[in-house]
């Protein structure tokens, strides 16, 4: 029986080799492995502008909560200030926040939230606020800048 | 030549075919997982980071804004599909064609999925983003959403 020789040469016909293939294939995948555990994923915070309502339909009244951000940072939640400056979580207003949802569930009156931020204050911190209410299911979000500073 | 995987007397033989299969499944997950998320990050911007924000919905109708911000001229620079805008009113106007022409496309004539997706430096400011919320809310857009990574 005649085995088959990947290492065979001459006759002027270029086998194909599977040993390098595999090679080459096994370089690609560790390349991809690699970068899939380094990629980021891009997200999403969704968010609602206030609009018109129907005058023929009945509006809810609901108690509004707001969260200030002033340019330093600092977020106040209906004026009682939070969690320090810096740090990127918020766990009390977090907390705050889940009791609020919690409280509102309870009432069966959904939560409102309006953020009101200082112009100058960064972008980064007002993420950081809607990343606590997405953390805390609370859907119903307005953001806004102080009127007085502009 | 003997044939591979036959229960003969003989010792199991190695077979090749059989892990080619696997290696180039493999491959393929890896490369659909790693370049369907690189495409879309725009190296210029660092987005902010948000650990629970939603998953990002591709099936909507959306209008991307990047807000990219200058440390050194401490200004923000707005890009549409693109291209620059300087005068926010043109990006209004540009928006408000972009659902125009999604309105059109939508069976009903209106599209109520149409969406503008700000995606925002994280080193900007309030003021920046909220002028891009502005020429969308002046377009007649209300569904906002921003973009996030999902670590640093």
């Amino acid at each position: 029986m005649k085995s088959f020789d990947p290492n065979a040469q001459g006759g002027g016909i270029f086998g194909f080799q599977i040993a390098p293939m595999i090679d080459v294939v096994f370089v690609i995948m560790l390349f991809f492995m690699v970068m899939a555990g380094a990629v980021k994923v891009e997200r999403e915070l969704n968010q609602k502008l206030p609009g018109t309502v129907e005058t023929s339909k009945s509006v809810e009244f609901t108690d509004e909560i707001l969260i200030n951000i002033a340019e330093n940072g600092e977020v106040q939640l209906n004026e009682e200030p939070m969690d320090p400056v810096g740090k990127r979580q918020m766990p009390r207003l977090t907390a705050a926040l889940m009791r609020l949802k919690q409280g509102g569930d309870a009432a069966k009156a959904p939560v409102l939230v309006t953020i009101i931020s200082e112009p100058d204050a960064k972008y980064s911190r007002v993420v950081d606020t809607l990343d606590a209410l997405a953390y805390a299911e609370i859907t119903n979000v307005t953001f806004t800048l102080s009127a007085e500073e502009e | 030549m003997a044939g591979g995987g036959g229960g003969g007397d003989g010792e199991p033989e190695f077979q090749i075919a059989p892990m080619i299969d696997v290696l180039l499944v493999l491959l393929i997950f890896f490369m659909s997982i790693t370049t369907a998320q690189v495409l879309k990050v725009d190296k210029n911007i660092t987005l902010p980071v948000a650990e629970h924000g939603s998953k990002k919905d591709n099936s909507r109708a959306e209008a991307i804004i990047n807000v990219r911000w200058e440390a050194a001229k401490k200004k923000a620079f707005y890009t549409y599909d693109d291209k620059p805008y300087t005068d926010l009113s043109k990006l209004s106007a540009a928006l408000a064609a972009a659902k125009k022409a999604s309105d059109k496309i939508a069976a009903k004539g209106k599209n109520p999925d149409f969406r503008v997706v700000i995606r925002g430096d994280r080193d900007g400011n309030a003021r920046s983003v909220s002028l891009a919320m502005n020429a969308a809310a002046e377009a007649g857009i209300g569904d906002i959403s921003f973009s996030t990574a999902n670590k640093d």
